[in-house]
């Protein structure tokens, strides 16, 4: 028998294998079919195609937008609401911390629906069709947002507000000397995941919206139906724009070190 | 020692696998791979047919794909296991049989039959096989032979036009219509004579915000072609022979002008509409959220009958000027590594459910109507749709489907809800045309539905938040360029600002 011994390096074998089968792979696929026409010929009829269409270009700056509010509007309420947990010294935050994820638990289609639910009853559903997406995009995203500020301001060292306070600091420098420079990572990290799949998730236009409003992964999913090609590029135009915004919020520069504590 | 050991026992594991995905096990055991929509099936338990009409407590209320795989044992001596699977569109469908996922037998609607035929994707069919039960030959409805015997498609490799009963077998058909709330809409007035009658209903600015349509391009074209062509189609002459040639014609226009028209149409029907819709218009109906839907008959019967229950009256109207006549149907894809075995299964499946007795079961699970007749069927009308002994009865003639003296003494409501839904008569299927596979002209009727659902915005107004969002960017990376923004705040009383060094 020949002698073969399983290293610590081969533990990263499984996830190598499923890393190269269903992401690397896919991703190829996708390309392909991205400068691909009917015929299998490379052609750049769908990256023109696309360009040349105000209608889609429209729809992509629409879900860049309707994202973006959808990110705003989570950070501005998730933020007090992290930090005042974070910081205060109640017993059993961790109920709290609960209520805030069990939603999650619920099936999201399900959600929507009550939501859908509460929105007529409003008499909003069918009269403000982009103030209902952006809603049902903020209740299902929140937790998101929540949970990476609330542990990384609860990081924050007391002694650093004592410093700040005994250098003279007020209450705003304190927030945005302190506060806001060491959440920062928390920030991305909940703006990350927020963001992109708001850019995506077409269940909340079609539900809330009544497919009404069209973001750009409901395009997606139609081409995916009648035009692969299509569906392809602009899944792949997407997957830069989320690479840009994720380069420009600078998911990818390693931490700091003197940033965290 | 023992790495060799579960290795093997690993391996020993693997084998079964393998050997159950190989199709036809080694008992010779026939395995049909039926797709079908979903829920398109008598699943037999609560809610079925011989669940509900179940006199003696013993009835077999197993799924029918159980009693067929018993009945084809017992009849043709082989057993058969049915490997059942369902799509959701029939654009899935096509997608997975392109991409090579192999099955027996496939139940697409007519116009992806068509585009299955023309691109050579499906084989004829051979009810010789079955020599013994020709359930479907024997049973299937006049109306409905009449329509596959005298519909043509174009069939790779064929240089003439093939009849459609060559390739396909029907299953469940319909047509397209309007369910309306009559306590909000009235229907002499604003469906049938009004300025805003039949499909123009969609545009009528009195039900803004009021009315849903389908969120497919199909259903939605043809209603643009509707509004488009009302004034032709109703000076149309309806004795006339070639009426229905005529009115197929119309509704199968797919030249750049009028795609363009539609276009407009619909862009029009967007702003009117509550929405766009693919399941959620049943239940808005129910709850009068919306006052009016598109709908196909099937789904039209199911949102009656939920209203029903919730003691709100909803009503469905065929619009005057011609409907879609729709049908869904057995087609068997082609494989070269197919055995005569398991096409002679598929056929016999085919007859199986077209057994007018379980052809009732179908139907009556999934609320579509059976493109069966047989006297069965005819029964299950009658003791559906008979008048009870106190309300008014009128006649109602569906001789043209179940082809003799077929009358049924209906209740007088009836002639607009169930029964005009699930067995429209004749006058109303006259007026209703199949909408064909658009050919060469399928991208560009894509892409006009893109243009439709597509957001839409001035130039101007595109100019400005793209250089908004460039601006947040260059912002962003001005900030990381190491420019630190500064905020510089009054410190606490009793502190003074020192003014800060640079620190080297």
């Amino acid at each position: 028998m020949t002698n073969f011994r399983i290293s610590r390096k081969s533990l990263c074998i499984p996830y190598a294998v499923f890393l190269l089968f269903f992401v690397i792979a896919p991703m190829l696929v996708i390309v392909f079919y991205a400068f691909t026409d009917k015929n299998n010929h490379i052609s750049f009829i769908n990256f023109v195609n696309f360009f040349s269409d105000p209608t889609k270009l429209t729809t992509i700056v629409y879900s860049v937008v309707i994202a973006l509010i959808t990110t705003v509007v989570c950070l501005l309420i998730a933020f007090p609401v992290a930090y005042i947990l974070a910081r205060s010294k109640i017993k059993r935050k961790y109920i709290i911390l609960l209520l805030f994820v069990t939603p999650m638990w619920i099936n999201f289609v399900l959600r929507i629906n009550a939501i859908r639910e509460l929105m007529n009853w409003m008499n909003l559903l069918g009269e403000a069709n982009y103030f209902n997406t952006v809603f049902g995009m903020v209740y299902d995203f929140l937790p998101f947002m929540i949970l990476p500020l609330y542990t990384q301001i609860s990081k924050i060292d007391d002694s650093l507000y004592e410093a700040c306070a005994d250098l003279g600091g007020n209450v705003f420098t304190s927030f945005f000397r302190v506060t806001i420079p060491l959440s920062m990572p928390g920030i991305l990290s909940g703006v990350t995941m927020v963001f992109l799949p708001s850019m995506t998730n077409y269940v909340v236009s079609d539900m809330l919206g009544n497919s009404k409003v069209t973001i750009i992964g409901k395009f997606i999913e139609t081409y995916f139906g009648t035009n692969w090609h299509m569906g392809s590029m602009i899944a792949l135009i997407l997957l830069i724009v989320v690479l840009l915004s994720s380069f420009l919020s600078g998911g990818f520069k390693q931490e700091k070190s003197g940033r965290t504590i | 020692m023992k790495r060799t050991a579960s290795l093997l026992l690993s391996v020993a594991l693997l084998v079964p696998t393998l050997f159950s995905l190989g199709g036809c096990s080694s008992n010779g055991e026939i395995t049909l791979r039926v797709y079908n929509w979903e829920e398109y099936i008598d699943e037999g338990g609560e809610g079925s047919y011989d669940y509900d009409y179940d006199e003696t407590g013993n009835a077999d209320t197993r799924p029918i794909l159980d009693k067929f795989e018993e009945w084809y044992e017992t009849e043709y001596g082989k057993s058969v296991r049915v490997e059942y699977s369902t799509f959701g569109t029939n654009e899935d469908l096509y997608n997975q049989l392109k991409l090579g996922d192999k099955y027996d037998l496939v139940c697409p609607s007519e116009y992806m039959i068509m585009k299955l035929a023309a691109e050579g994707m499906i084989q004829q069919l051979d009810f010789d096989l079955t020599e013994k039960h020709n359930y479907y030959n024997d049973y299937v409805s006049p109306f409905i032979r009449e329509k596959f015997e005298n519909g043509l498609m174009f069939v790779k490799g064929e240089s003439e036009l093939q009849p459609w009963s060559e390739y396909a077998a029907g299953y469940m058909w319909g047509v397209t219509g309007l369910v309306f709330n009559p306590a909000f809409v009235d229907e002499e007035a604003d469906l049938k004579t009004g300025d805003y009658s039949g499909w123009k209903a969609l545009i009528n600015p009195k039900y803004r915000n009021k009315v849903t349509t389908k969120d497919n391009v199909r259903d939605s074209y043809f209603v643009g072609l509707g509004i488009l062509n009302r004034d032709k189609l109703l000076n149309l002459e309806k004795d006339a022979p070639g009426y229905n040639d005529e009115l197929t014609k119309i509704m199968n226009d797919v030249t750049p002008k009028t795609v363009a028209n539609v276009k407009e149409i619909l862009m029009k029907m967007k702003e009117n509409i509550f929405g766009f819709e693919t399941d959620t218009g049943k239940s808005d109906m129910v709850k009068g959220t919306i006052h009016m839907n598109f709908a196909w008959s099937g789904d039209a019967v199911y949102a009656m009958d939920e209203a029903d229950n919730q003691n709100v009256r909803l009503d469905f109207h065929v619009p005057e000027e011609g409907a879609n006549l729709f049908f869904d149907g057995w087609v068997i894809p082609k494989d070269d590594k197919r055995s005569e075995d398991t096409t002679h299964a598929a056929h016999a499946f085919i007859n199986y459910m077209s057994r007018p007795d379980n052809a009732v079961r179908n139907s009556y699970y999934i609320g579509y109507t059976s493109v069966i007749a047989g006297d069965e069927m005819f029964e299950y009308a009658l003791d559906t749709y008979s008048a009870e002994e106190e309300s008014e009865a009128v006649p109602y003639d569906v001789s043209y489907f179940f082809g003799k003296d077929a009358v049924i003494e209906a209740d007088v409501e009836q002639l607009s809800r169930q029964l005009y839904a699930q067995f429209p008569p004749q006058e109303v299927v006259n007026r209703c045309a199949v909408m064909n596979y658009y050919g060469d002209e399928e991208d560009a009727i894509n892409e006009l539905w893109t243009q439709i659902k597509g957001e839409r915005l001035s130039a101007w107004a595109i100019v400005i938040i793209c250089v908004a969002i460039v601006g947040i960017a260059a912002f962003i990376v001005f900030a990381k360029l190491g420019h630190k923004i500064e905020f510089q705040w009054k410190p606490k009383k009793g502190y003074r600002l020192i003014k800060q060094e640079k620190v080297k």
